[in-house]
């Protein structure tokens, strides 16, 4: 009993009140830091092209909490002053989003309904940076939301509540793509791609990625280089036999096991080979390059 | 005297009578015989003559046999051989005379044979013969004729045995079994004693199942047996007898591939095989022989000890399922290729080549492909080797087979080891070799060296190795010093093939020739392998001449680091070849003390100086070649070393710069640059990669020519990767320019497994599915198509565009969606207040529905196809014309009219028709679609012709084709039916469907046993159908023969399927069929 009460209570925030509270491991593989900032100043819209786990997500965070650092102390509800950070509001778009789902529904209440607002409609009020990541899976009616807030009007407009919301000053549209897996019906259109500026991420170079990799998952610098060398190889196979190479986030998880124990060519059977693939000839000819790597 | 007198008299007056000679041979019988018979015994044999003479017309011949045999008796003939003689005579002459002739001419010799006793043994034999009739009595007298050379070879047994067979073939053929029996003392003679009475053992049992064979085997038979080893040969036979004892056709065919199969083997293993067989043989015969006529082929992939699980495992499916083990042994089972794959330690490339590649592109990071290394020989373009490893830059090549361990991973980890060092050689830049760059580690001096030239040389290495005037001993230091640079940067690279490559290079070492038996600079070559194997113990080296061997090996280390680059080999080489042509090439007779092991300089002393040694800055200079004083051996290359295979710089060099020219030639408009004559001379006379004596035969004109065209040909396609990725292999791709089409069209082959339901299990890559597209018909038959059943076209589209989904519908009462559904709001409100529970699911939302269906059509081409529809009716008009002539005629004339205005429908061209309309209809709906016809000729030859392939769209060129659908062969549906299955897996729609239309069942050459069997070919297209199933598509056969209940429902059990019993009605019926299909 006394165990489960050393349990710390679990952080609950409401969506704008959520920022990045503790500096996230960034490695800037170019200019993309400065890109960032330079864009976020003049309140351009940014996207962010790449393939899965190259860090895009990863990135959006580390902005968020650079911009957050010039910290203007504001008070908060309870009165206490507190550091003011950059709230960053990041949706998942999936396949079935809908427009409603980012600007808000009716929902029940005790004597009829009530209206609550959506993420994007949070972000714009308070500001925050929205990022929508997968853009190009939500429903086309998304677009239609995007197009205005993302040019000089700034402006989102609610249907159903007859409303139209100027952004406030903080907020910033970010919307993530990757290019590689999805179908031509799926391209972005270009009256949506052309309001960004797009900033490319692809996998780090062999030694970049080997200090991620050795910072994130707390292995040895040798067998980082292994797993980066790996990363290299493996996304040779891309097209294939591979939809997509391995991700850096993989690597990671890899690096992850071999530094908790496990042996190192059966971390990356675990967190590359398998996850990679299900066609058993890739998943040999993965393996053969794990053991030509690894002891 | 007076016992010859007296019965000379007493006998004359009968005697007289015949011809003279009859007379005379009695007296001189009575001669000879009186010596050693009692008066008693010469007169009893006097008076068995006499009466031979009186028995028949012709019996006195027999009698005249009979007084000459008296003078020639051997002396081993006692009176009781004698006597029985006479009385088997008269026995005889009694029945035939001529058989009786026969019997006493050869019975004196054949007396001397057999042995006098066994006279009526003989004789018994001979009548077994004689069945009454002149044919019989000819044979029973040829064998008599022959006894005495028979009984040369047989024993009196065992020529009973030879007569059986005889016999037995005579009641087939008496000119048969009279060839045989002329022939049978020579084949006999030729075989070993112990093996004859086999031989015929088998013989018998041959003229009982298949007596047509008997003479293949007494003319072949004697030579097949001969394959097989001594001891062995009897239980062999028995085993060949069993086979024909199951009154099989063709176990003279089992006999021959046996004996041709045990003659490919060590007569040592003879033993073993047909002791393994025997064990089959009380299960089945067939399968004893089968295996013995599969072993080689066994062999070849397995060692003779995994021969025994091979066999059992075998041996406990034939215990199961006679159909079954026999399948296995014939080599025809999945299940047998499995376990003998198992079995197998060797690896082969063609099993292991895709991830082979995978692997490669994946360490490369280049499109390579893998080829076997014999592939590369055959090019003819400068490699030779046929089972060493290489790359042309682009395509690793890989000895074809890996047999060295008896461990399976161990020869895969070998083969990786090959793979891995013939990638590295691409990743780490063998081939970018460029002559003015310099190398990381080493200064920059081989630019100092470089000679005049005339004309710049074709290609960087080409340059580089000009400088050097023994070209062969700078090939030679270059290799070592490229292999060892990339052996080491694997090896640090690549943890993980660390030690397999380790142990292939301790296993070289003790292979390597001794050094101290070597000429000096040979030995100073071989050193320098040695130390590039990680051998550096291994140097031996004489003692007073330490300090240069030290600084070789001190040069062939700094090679060996992270950074250098293949320049830094180049450099390596030239340091190298000045050490090495300045070493005599002598033998130094030497004390073996005198020679020690050697310790690498420091790299920074060993290395050369910017300048070199010889002269200053700035001049020319040049590198200094062989005196070849007196007393020099030749230089030798040193042995070659496995892992490594065949390295060819210079030639890969050519070869990619002869790419490089033909893409630009095909980017622009320039023509592909070609080798100027002078180039190409220059080249064969230079470089020592190329050696055209190896590589043809014939005068060296000839062969720069092939040589040259070869390389063009090479170089003119650089994406040599072929389509070769998985099944299909391309046969004749006759010049496919893009967008037209080629004269011949291009034929793709795919395997398939065929199932064979009595042996429970596929026969592995049975079948050969020949896919090409359809030529292109008549251009207006679709449109005419059309209007035929203009009506039916409207309705079907009309239909169809009913079926067209909406894309989104609206779906109420979700618990969550875009907006609430307003009555349901109301009515939670109601609810609400009246205190009611209330439904929370108020929302709608709008779903996308997608139809996304792919299908393939297979239409069966077969030649029953051709019937007209109109025959069967045909017979209810006979009765029109009442016998009238006039009416028949006149009927006939209207017929013949409207059969030249619209010529009668076949099967085939409803089924045409009503693809038409079909397609017409999908084009209307968006589904995508496939069509596809079949038919063949037995298993290698199933035809599957395009008609509209997944991503082709509906153009005058498919219409065209459509209409060249046309009855050809027979009905392989499973092989068809797998294939169609193939291309609907290559779409990505959710819905997959597969319609089979046709006319009957499955039929084709050896579709079954033979000809009228049915189960098998509808086993397996049922089969076939539910592989379909299995893979997530719906499968559906129609079929317009009125008889299709029976087997359809045998084959479709638990599918779909439907037999249109009124066949004009097919155009209407296959769109609602398919609308229901897919809805």
């Amino acid at each position: 009993m006394t165990e489960t009460a050393t349990h710390p209570a679990p952080n609950i925030y409401a969506v704008e009140e959520y920022a990045v509270h503790d500096e996230p491991y960034y490695l800037p593989i170019a200019d993309e830091v400065q890109l960032f900032e330079t864009a976020y100043s003049q309140r351009i819209p940014v996207l962010l092209k790449g393939p899965t786990g190259a860090g895009k997500t990863r990135f959006v965070e580390y902005m968020a909490y650079k911009l957050g650092r010039p910290m203007m102390k504001v008070s908060s509800r309870t009165g206490e002053e507190a550091e003011h950070r950059m709230p960053l509001i990041t949706v998942a778009c999936h396949e079935d989003l809908t427009a409603s789902d980012l600007v808000g529904r009716y929902l029940l209440d005790t004597d009829g309904t009530k209206w609550v607002d959506g993420p994007l409609t949070r972000a714009v009020k308070v500001g925050a940076i929205c990022y929508l990541d997968e853009v190009v899976e939500a429903r086309k009616d998304t677009t239609v939301l995007i197009h205005p807030l993302t040019d000089y009007r700034r402006l989102l407009p609610i249907e159903k509540l007859g409303q139209v919301i100027e952004a406030a000053d903080g907020f910033l549209l970010v919307i993530s793509y990757n290019p590689g897996y999805q179908s031509a019906l799926k391209d972005l259109k270009h009256s949506t791609r052309q309001r960004f500026i797009a900033i490319e991420f692809d996998y780090p170079p062999r030694e970049q990625e080997a200090e991620i990799i050795a910072h994130e998952a707390g292995c040895s610098r040798e067998s980082a280089l292994d797993l980066a060398r790996l990363g290299e190889k493996v996304r040779n196979l891309k097209e294939h036999g591979l939809g997509e190479g391995v991700s850096t986030r993989l690597l990671v998880y890899a690096g992850k096991l071999m530094s908790e124990g496990v042996p190192a060519r059966r971390a990356c059977q675990v967190a590359i080979t398998w996850a990679l693939t299900d066609d058993s000839e890739v998943q040999r000819s993965i393996e053969e390059v794990v053991t030509s790597i690894f002891e | 005297m007076t016992i010859i007198g007296e019965l000379l008299a007493r006998h004359h007056e009968r005697l007289s009578g015949f011809p003279a000679p009859l007379e005379q041979h009695y007296e001189a019988g009575l001669r000879a015989l009186a010596p050693r018979l009692t008066p008693s015994q010469l007169q009893s044999w006097a008076e068995t003559g006499v009466e031979l003479t009186a028995l028949s017309l012709r019996s006195w011949e027999a009698a005249v046999e009979y007084f000459r045999a008296g003078t020639s008796f051997p002396k081993s003939a006692t009176w009781e051989a004698i006597e029985t003689l006479g009385r088997e005579a008269l026995q005889m002459a009694g029945e035939s005379a001529p058989l009786a002739v026969s019997f006493l001419r050869a019975s004196a010799p054949t007396m001397e044979s057999v042995g006098p006793a066994h006279v009526r043994q003989w004789a018994d034999l001979g009548r077994r013969l004689y069945k009454g009739n002149w044919k019989s009595s000819s044979l029973a007298a040829q064998f008599f004729d022959l006894a005495p050379e028979v009984f040369r070879v047989l024993r009196i047994g065992q020529a009973s045995r030879l007569v059986l067979f005889i016999d037995e073939l005579s009641r087939h053929s008496y000119e048969l079994a009279s060839a045989c029996l002329s022939t049978s003392p020579a084949v006999l003679q030729r075989l070993d004693e112990d093996d004859r009475l086999p031989f015929i053992g088998f013989a018998v049992e041959l003229a009982q199942s298949s007596w047509a064979d008997s003479r293949l085997y007494f003319d072949r038979g004697s030579v097949l047996i001969q394959k097989v080893h001594g001891p062995v040969r009897e239980r062999y036979l028995v085993l060949s007898a069993q086979v024909a004892r199951g009154h099989n056709r063709s176990a003279f065919q089992y006999f021959e591939d046996a004996s041709n199969a045990l003659g490919e083997l060590d007569p040592d293993d003879h033993n073993k095989v047909i002791e393994l067989a025997e064990q089959l043989a009380p299960y089945s015969a067939y399968a004893a022989m089968d295996f013995v006529t599969s072993v080689p082929q066994v062999l070849d992939r397995i060692r003779i000890d995994e021969l025994e699980p091979w066999h059992n495992a075998g041996l406990k499916i034939l215990q199961s399922s006679h159909d079954g083990g026999e399948a296995y042994f014939r080599l025809q089972s999945t299940r047998g290729e499995d376990i003998l794959e198992n079995l197998s330690a060797r690896v082969e490339l063609s099993k292991v080549g895709e991830i082979m590649r995978l692997y490669c592109k994946a360490l490369t990071g280049r499109n390579v492909s893998i080829q076997t290394a014999e592939s590369l020989a055959e090019k003819g373009i400068g490699w030779v080797a046929e089972h060493r490893a290489s790359t042309d830059g682009s395509t690793i090549f890989l000895p074809e087979l890996m047999e060295r361990f008896h461990e399976k991973d161990e020869n895969f980890a070998a083969m990786k080891v090959f793979a891995t060092h013939q990638a590295a050689h691409i990743e780490f830049g063998s081939f970018d070799f460029e002559f003015s760059r310099p190398g990381a580690v080493f200064p920059l001096r081989r630019v100092q060296f470089a000679i005049q030239r005339e004309r710049p040389a074709t290609t960087d290495m080409e340059e580089y190795f000009d400088l050097f005037p023994e070209r062969q001993l700078a090939s030679d230091l270059f290799t070592i010093a490229e292999d060892s640079r990339i052996d080491w940067r694997v090896k640090k690279e690549y943890g993980g093939i660390r030690r397999p490559l380790v142990r292939m290079q301790q296993e070289e070492l003790p292979k390597r020739p001794d050094v101290r038996q070597l000429p000096l600079r040979n030995g100073f070559v071989e050193n320098l392998v040695r130390a590039s194997l990680d051998g550096v113990d291994a140097v031996r080296w004489p003692k007073d001449r330490a300090e240069v061997m030290a600084r070789a090996l001190g040069i062939l280390k700094a090679v060996q680091s992270q950074e250098s680059l293949v320049e830094d080999a180049a450099e390596a080489t030239l340091a190298l070849y000045e050490i090495a042509v300045a070493i005599p090439n002598i033998y130094e007779d030497m004390d073996p003390d005198q020679w020690d092991s050697v310790e690498p300089m420091e790299s920074g002393q060993a290395m050369p100086m910017q300048g070199g040694e010889s002269g200053g800055e700035g001049s020319q200079m040049q590198m200094g070649g062989v005196d070849g004083a007196e007393g020099e051996a030749d230089y030798e290359s040193p042995q070659e070393i496995d892992f490594r295979g065949d390295f060819q710089p210079e030639l890969v060099d050519l070869l990619m710069k002869l790419r490089e020219n033909a893409q630009m030639g095909e980017g622009g408009e320039m023509s592909p640059q070609q080798l100027t004559p002078e180039q190409l001379a220059d080249l064969l006379a230079k470089s020592v990669e190329i050696d055209l004596d190896a590589m043809y035969d014939g005068d060296l004109d000839a062969s720069t020519g092939m040589f040259m065209s070869n390389l063009m040909k090479e170089a003119g396609n650089p994406s040599s990767e072929k389509g070769d990725q998985g099944q299909p292999t391309s046969d004749n791709s006759t010049g496919s320019g893009e967008g037209e089409e080629p004269l011949i069209p291009i034929v793709t082959v795919y395997y398939y497994d065929e199932w064979d339901f009595r042996a429970q299990d596929y026969k592995p890559r049975w079948c050969a599915v020949k896919e090409s597209k359809l030529e292109e018909g008549e251009e207006n038959f679709y449109e005419n198509a059309l209007r035929e059943h203009a009506g039916l076209v409207s309705q079907t589209r009309k239909q169809f565009e009913l079926m067209k989904p909406e894309m989104f519908r609206k779906i109420k009462k979700l618990p969550d969606g875009e907006d609430f559904d307003l009555d349901a709001a109301i009515e939670w409100m109601i609810e609400k207040r009246a205190g009611v529970n209330p439904n929370e699911k108020i929302y709608w939302r709008r779903n996308k529905i997608e139809r996304d269906v792919a299908v393939a059509f297979l239409i069966d081409m077969s030649a029953s196809t051709d019937e007209e529809i109109n025959k069967r009716e045909k017979k209810y008009d006979d009765d029109d014309y009442d016998d009238d002539p006039r009416k028949y005629l006149s009927w006939w004339v209207s017929k013949r009219r409207q059969e030249l205005t619209s010529p009668p429908k076949r099967i085939i061209d409803l089924e045409k028709e009503s693809t038409v309309l079909l397609m017409t209809a999908l084009e209307t709906i968006g589904d995508q679609y496939g069509i596809y016809g079949f038919s063949g000729y037995g298993r290698d030859n199933v035809e599957f012709f395009v008609i509209k392939d997944f991503d082709e769209s509906l153009d005058q060129k498919i219409k065209n084709r459509l209409d060249k659908v046309t009855p050809i062969r027979s009905t392989r549906m499973g092989p068809a039916i797998r294939h169609a299955t193939f291309k609907l897996m290559e779409t990505d729609a959710k819905v997959k469907i597969l319609v089979l239309l046709s006319d009957g069942r499955p039929q084709d050459h050896g579709y079954g046993r033979d000809r009228t069997e049915k189960e098998y070919a509808i086993h397996d297209t049922k089969q076939a159908l539910n592989e379909a199933k299995r893979e997530g598509i719906t499968p559906f056969a129609l079929t317009v023969d009125r008889a299709g209940h029976d087997y359809l429902k045998t084959m479709c059990e638990d599918m779909g399927y439907e037999v249109v019993a009124d066949i004009e009605a097919l155009p209407s019926r296959l769109p609602t069929l398919y609308r229901r299909l897919t809805e």
